[in-house]
Formats: structure tokens, sequence, C-alpha cells
């Protein structure tokens, strides 16, 4: 006689099926813009997959005045808008049942009540057992109030185990403070109420197919880990652009500025993504430490070491694809003084045994001249000797690019001879899309995450000893801006940024890679 | 020999949407048939101004569709066509643009390369946003000067793109202007000029080498120069290389002169007093001859130029040569 259930009967063995409990998802900001674009059709390609368990209730929660049948047009809308895949009516007829709005503001205890009872009823009619996800989709500023409202609500158990039920997990967006403090301060608020198995700190950059074939690439393969150190790489490129201006989001970022909201999470990650030692398992926890000690591992840029490697710039009036366009001070809701970075570069080390010695160099900017996001290794050069002897054409060293976006893939630049009588040498790229090799687009980074959070999988979600451990890097770096009066230097819309971030590469001996 | 195109895909398109619409199209093209590769070996930025487009007469047949296609089809390239209205205003974004996908090879193993064409009536200062848009950053990038040098210069801001400026130097109405032009690009090093023209001058070159063996080197001797009408930047070009390697004093230049017409591109005598040795490009030989020995008979490659254009974009190397040739002219200029 077994003592498993007779659902875990029938899943047993099954591997191709994701294992998720029945649940409810709260999405507070459930209204909002990144429900609209992100949340709502990621959760709609779930379900059009077949991921999503099939019993499940999404509750978007706000202030909007809106009722079940006007939420589901916005679902729709956002989903017709922003989906990778078109809308399949017969398909959202099957998924619109599932959506239900509670116009409610929590800090008070009429909104709480109303949000208690709305789900009591949704998840009795549903037959659903009170899994909980609460997506926390508002400002950080809010964070704290909000779950101080769900303990006071009694929505949430402290969980003992991950295998407790019913579950109770937490969804965070970043920014995760902007400071040290702050950080601090959000997380022992979300600790209060949530275990930190129970909390999923979301850096989307994670969830993008080609960062998680990171891991894979490197451990899958017999080719690749054996040159992942300072005895074959000359140094690593980490470029994150964006040819957008900040556009809306001018009273985010004007607190925030490149290295808040780029550098201290997603180039961070991606760095530790491909620096970590192998990790002895799969497990979260085991891969999450790993990449803590890159983070540990980090030389400290502090004091005069700042102004000599790390490079802030503002964007100045200029062009994008011919059009002209605005510097940032002129931007709509931007300081006309302000001295907020809009882009960043710096050399980084990580002083461990596996990477001694080898410069990283990350940039990061808003209004570059394309959208682009890529890692790249850059192997040492074959001695000047031999097929590398002419001073008028060194060979290019061998570099391992890895495409986050667009064009999702890796390519290998390798040396290969010209077909003709004579030896003229060329470089060549092996080259691997996700496009064309499996065709199909591949899955939105939410799609995953949510995936993940319904499994209970923290592997892609930033633990807190991450987070500290990043900000306690860029401390330093803040802190000395910060004391500083001097300009801010500009760069042109449309460049690849200020001129010193070119110095700082160029005085090493090497270059940044076109993109 | 050139590439057969086996299938064309062409749509308008704006340049916002370039890459999406390139992505449909190789979509398209996937579905109708076997495999298809993707094949990138360098990006290639073809500049011509839009307002002479409509006077092809004017111009010799550079940076046409189809000696862009023969082109690609040997050295595929994306290749990103700048059709620019010239002109001073920068509020003008581009105004149309359109994408093309040519296929090359055969049945079994098809590959199609990208082709880009963006009409724009841009300031130059703001083409390079265009451009740095759409290029394949990760590998090398030539432009194509399809314009005459001498007339339309191009600005800093696209030369810093590339790696390589290719333009021919037959193409110019006023020579002198050409090479104020190009000199300092070559002597800066800022980036590898090549010269079809120049191109013409390889057998030549060889066969200097073997013919002036016994030539005294300490003696500076007379160089003089002929060329037929319309072949002045050739005739340029061999005397700057001849400054450049046999540094003659700077009474002692070669002597050019423009020749009737005939068959002879260019002649070239050295005469060191002792001995004459007379050189003789034509369209497809070069002929040297040398009193007491028998003549050298060298023929010309038989190039297309399709294939000439896709050797120059194999080369990353730089053109010492052509650099020495053209720094020479340089400072001939800056004397006289």
């Amino acid at each position: 006689m077994t003592s498993s259930t007779l659902v875990e009967q029938l899943a047993a063995g099954d591997s191709r099926t994701p294992q998720t409990d029945p649940v409810t998802i709260v999405i507070f900001g459930g209204a909002g813009d990144l429900a609209h674009r992100k949340l709502l059709p990621a959760l709609y390609n779930l379900h059009l997959d077949g991921l999503l368990p099939p019993r499940i209730a999404i509750v978007g929660v706000g202030r909007s005045e809106l009722n079940d049948d006007k939420y589901r047009e916005f679902a729709k809308d956002g989903i017709a808008q922003f989906s990778r895949r078109p809308i399949d009516e017969s398909v959202w007829q099957t998924f619109a049942p599932a959506l239900f709005f509670v116009s409610a503001s929590i800090d008070d205890e009429h909104g709480l009540a109303k949000m208690g009872t709305r789900l009591d009823t949704v998840e009795h009619e549903r037959n659903l057992p009170g899994n909980r996800i609460y997506y926390l989709a508002i400002p950080p500023s809010l964070f704290g109030t909000t779950v101080k409202q769900l303990q006071r609500g009694r929505f949430v158990a402290r969980q003992s185990s991950a295998d407790d039920r019913p579950f109770a997990r937490l969804i965070v967006e970043k920014p995760i403070g902007r400071d040290l403090d702050s950080a601090r301060a959000i997380n022992d608020a979300l600790a209060v109420v949530f275990d930190e198995r129970q909390i999923y700190r979301i850096d989307h950059y994670l969830g993008k197919e080609t960062v998680q074939n990171i891991l894979v690439m490197r451990f899958a393969n017999s080719i690749f880990e054996p040159l992942f150190n300072q005895k074959y790489v000359d140094h690593v490129q980490i470029t994150v652009a964006e040819a957008e201006g900040v556009g809306t989001r001018a009273g985010y970022y004007e607190q925030a500025g490149a290295l808040r909201d780029m550098v201290q999470n997603h180039l961070l990650q991606l760095l530790a993504l491909v620096t970590t030692e192998p990790p002895r398992s799969l497990d979260a926890d085991v891969v999450r430490e790993d990449k803590l000690q890159v983070l540990l591992s980090l030389r400290p840029i502090a004091g005069d070491a700042v102004d000599a490697n790390v490079v802030r710039g503002q964007y100045a009036e200029g062009f994008d694809l011919g059009k002209r366009v605005a510097g940032y001070r002129a931007e709509k809701g931007v300081d006309p003084q302000s001295r907020t970075e809009t882009f960043v570069a710096l050399q980084l080390f990580i002083d461990n045994w596996r990477w001694a010695g080898v410069p990283f160099f990350l940039r990061t900017g808003k209004r570059l001249p394309k959208r682009a996001s890529e890692i790249s290794v850059h192997l040492k050069a074959v001695p000047p000797i031999l097929f590398n002897a002419n001073p008028n054409g060194r060979l290019d060293p061998n570099v391992l690019s890895i495409r986050i976006q667009p064009d999702e893939g890796f390519a290998l630049g390798i040396s290969s001879k010209i077909p003709g009588p004579k030896v003229q040498i060329y470089p060549v790229q092996m080259d691997f899309r996700y496009g064309s090799t499996f065709g199909g687009s591949s899955p939105e980074a939410y799609e995953r995450l949510l995936l993940d959070v319904t499994t209970g999988d923290q592997t892609l979600f930033m633990r807190r000893d991450q987070v500290e451990a990043a900000w306690r890097f860029v401390m330093p770096i803040l802190d000395r801006w910060a004391a500083a009066s001097d300009a801010v230097p500009t760069y042109a819309a449309g460049s690849w940024g200020p001129a010193a971030a070119d110095t700082l590469v160029e005085s090493t001996g090497r270059q940044w890679r076109p993109l | 020999m050139a590439a057969a195109v086996i299938e064309r895909s062409w749509r308008d398109s704006t340049p916002e949407s370039v890459e999406d619409d390139l992505a449909s199209l190789w979509r398209d093209i996937a579905g109708n048939g076997p495999s298809i590769a993707r094949a990138v070996m360098a990006n290639l930025i073809v500049f011509r101004f839009h307002e002479r487009r409509a006077r092809p007469s004017d111009q010799p047949p550079l940076g046409t569709d189809d000696a862009i296609e023969a082109l690609i089809g040997l050295h595929p390239s994306r290749t990103i066509v700048i059709e620019n209205q010239r002109g001073d205003n920068a509020e003008q974004s581009p105004t149309s643009a359109g994408v093309g996908i040519s296929v090359f090879g055969s049945a079994a193993t098809r590959y199609g390369v990208e082709r880009i064409v963006v009409r724009s009536a841009c300031a130059d200062v703001s083409l390079p946003s265009i451009v740095r848009r759409f290029l394949r950053g990760d590998r090398p990038t030539s432009v194509w000067w399809t314009e005459d040098l001498s007339r339309d210069v191009p600005s800093d801001a696209l030369v810093d793109l590339a790696r390589q400026l290719i333009y021919d130097s037959r193409t110019w109405h006023d020579v002198r202007s050409g090479f104020d032009v190009v000199a300092p690009l070559a002597t800066s090093q800022r980036i590898d000029v090549a010269d079809m023209n120049w191109r013409r001058l390889d057998p030549i070159r060889r066969a200097l080498a073997h013919a002036v063996d016994g030539l005294q080197p300490g003696s500076p001797p007379r160089l003089s120069i002929r060329h037929r009408p319309g072949e002045a930047a050739l005739g340029w070009l061999l005397a700057g290389w001849l400054a450049a390697r046999l540094h003659p004093p700077r009474n002692a230049w070669p002597s050019i002169e423009q020749s009737p017409a005939g068959d002879d591109v260019v002649t070239l005598v050295i005469d060191d007093g002792a001995t004459r040795v007379t050189t003789t490009l034509t369209e497809d030989r070069v002929h040297v001859s040398r009193a007491g020995m028998a003549p050298i008979v060298i023929p010309s490659p038989r190039e297309q130029p399709a294939e000439a254009m896709a050797a120059e974009l194999r080369t990353l190397s730089r053109d010492a040569a052509l650099a020495d040739a053209l720094a020479a002219i340089g400072q001939r200029s800056v004397e006289s």
C-alpha cells in the first residue's frame, strides 16, 4: 500500500509536466503598466502552453475602479498588444474566467477586508486550496506597508518548509532599495512576514533564454569550461545597451541612474553567471551560493580607484536613427541641472583563483546606438608568429559572444583561411541562433519566472545576501559621485558613450567590442 | 566567377522595423524549400546620393543593385545602402526603407545575404546614428564610397564607423582633390583605404621588380609617366609608389603627362643614363622592354569588378604600399 496521494501517483515519472499546485495569483498594481505589458501576456502564454495549473485564479488589486469584465478587457488589450503570440479567441475564452479584479487600497482596513473577502469567495467558487502568490507590481516604497497589511489580515502563514501547504509566496520587482541601507530595510520588512524561501526577487534578465543558457553552455559542454579562467581569457565585456531615452520613467530614473538601475542588478547578475564556479548541483540555493561567492570576490572600487575605473555619462542632444533627439536634461520630468548618470562603464576584477588579473569591462546606457545586450569572452591572442606575424594585419583573437538580446544566441569567432592559392586569413563565426535553430519565438522572461514561482523554484531569483553584496560593491562608487562636484561628462545621443569610456578600455591596450 | 542568384525577396519597410521585416523575410524564405544559411562575413555600407540616382548616365555603374548583388554573392555582407539627399537639415529623419534577401548557391546549399536600403535626407552628422543601428558589430565593416571622392567627401563620422574605405579613383573628376582627401586618411591610419584603381597596378609593380635588376640604386633615375586620357589617377598612383620606394630628390619626382588616346593605359620610362626600361600597361597585359634583355610580358588578371572588390573586402591587413604611395602624393601636393 503506497502512502502517496492519487495526484502524486498520476504524476509519478512525468517529467514533462511541471508539478504546479492550484494557486491564486494576486497582483498588486494589477491595473498598472507592468501587469498590462508583461505579467498578463506572460500568464496568457503560460496558459496557452498548458503550463499554468488547471485550477487557478488571477486577481488584480488596485485603486482603479474596474469590475471583473473591465479587467478582462484590460488584460485582453495588453495581450493583444504585447503578447509574443497573437491572441487565440478559443484560448482566451478559457483564460478570461480566471481573471478577477478587486478595487481596493489595502493600506486601509476596509480595503484589506474587501480584498480578503473577495479572495475567499473566488477561491471557494473555483475550488482553490488557498495557495497564494502575491506579486508586488508596485513602487518599492509601498513594499513594507503592503506586506505588513498582508500580515495584519492574516493572509500569510510563515513557512518552515518548502512543502508546507497552503503556501504563500511573494514576488518583488527591482529596485530593492536605492542603497545598501534601504535595501536592508526592505529586506528586513519582507523578512518580518515571509521566510526567505517564500520570497522571489525578480531580475527579469535572469529569465531570458540566453541567460539561462549560460550555465548550460558552460557546464553541459566540454569545450568551453576549460577555457574559462585567467590562463586563457584575456578579458570579458558585458554590454547592456538601450536605444531608448528615459521616456516616461524620469521620475524613477532621476533618483536611480544607470548604476543603480542596471549595474547593481542586471550586469552583476550576468557577471556572476558567467564567472561562477561549477555548482555541485542545480539546487536553487547551491547555484545562488556560488553566484554569491563571485560577488563577494569583487575587488572593491573605492576612493580614487572610482575615478580610475568607473566612467559615468549623461546623454546630450544627438540623433536616433537620423532623427534629432533631446538630451537627458531636456526630457520631461528631468531636472535641467540633473547630475544623474545615464551611462556607466567600469573595469573590475574578481579576486579569486579562477579570474585573478582578468579585467572585466561592463557598460550600460541609454540613448546608445541600438538595443543590444551581450557578454563577450575574449580569449588571449596567439603569439605574433606564424599566421599572426604581419604587423599590418594582426589576427583577431577568438571571442565567444553570448547575445542576450536581440537575436539571442552565441557565436565563436575563429580565424579561417580564405579559399585560394594564397594564405589569407579572415575572421569567421560559428554562430548559433535560437530563432533559426529552434524556430518559433522564445518565451518571454516573465513567463519562465512566473512559472518558476508557481513550481517553487528559486534558482533564477535573487537571494537577500546577493542583493546586499551587490549593493556593498556599488556603494563606494555612489558615495564618490555624491561627494563630487565636477560636471558629469556628456555623450551625444546615438553614440556609444563618453570618450572616457573608450579611454578606460583603450588604456589597457584593448577596445570595446563593436555591437 | 560571380555566384548566381537563385531567389530574391524584397519588401518595403520603415527604419524602425527593418530588423523585424528582415526576420519575417527569413521566415518566408526558409519556408520555401531546403534549409538556408544566413551568410554574414562582413558589413558593407554603400553610400550614394539619391538625387543623382535620377541621372544614371552621370555616374559610372558603381553601387548599383546589380553590382552589389554580384559582390555579396562572393563576399556575403550585410549590406546597408544609404541613399542620402544631401543637405544640412538634421531635423529630417530617414524617409523610407526597404529590406531584401538575395539567395545564392545551389538548391542543396543555399545561403542568403541581407540588404537594407535607407533613404534619408539627413545632415552628415546624423548618418552614423542610422548606420550604427544596423551594423553587425562583430563583423568587419567597410564603407563603399560610390560617389566621386574628389567632389563629395565622406564625413569623419562615417569614416570612423568602418575599418576600410573602398573607392575607385578612376571615377574622379578632379584627381588632385581626390588625393587631397584620401592621402590624409591613409597616413593617419584611421582607416584602411582600398582603391580599386590601384589594383590595376599590381602587374606593373611585379614586373618592375624584375625589370630594374642591375640598375644602380645610388643614382636617382629619371622617371617619366605617360597616361591616356582619363587615367591621370593611375599615373599619379604609379608616381607616388615610385617616389615612396625610390625616394627621388624633390626635383626628380616622376614627371606625369597625358598621352593621346590609345591602347596603352600608362607607360613608365626609367632611365638612369646607362639603362632605359620602358614598361607599358595595356588593358590586358604589362610589357617591359630593356635593351639587352628579353621583354617581360605579364598578363593582367582577368577580374570582374565584383571579384576585385571581394578580394579587397577580404583583405583585413593594411595595404602599406598604397598607403606609402598616397603619403608620397600627399607630400608632393604640400610641397607644390
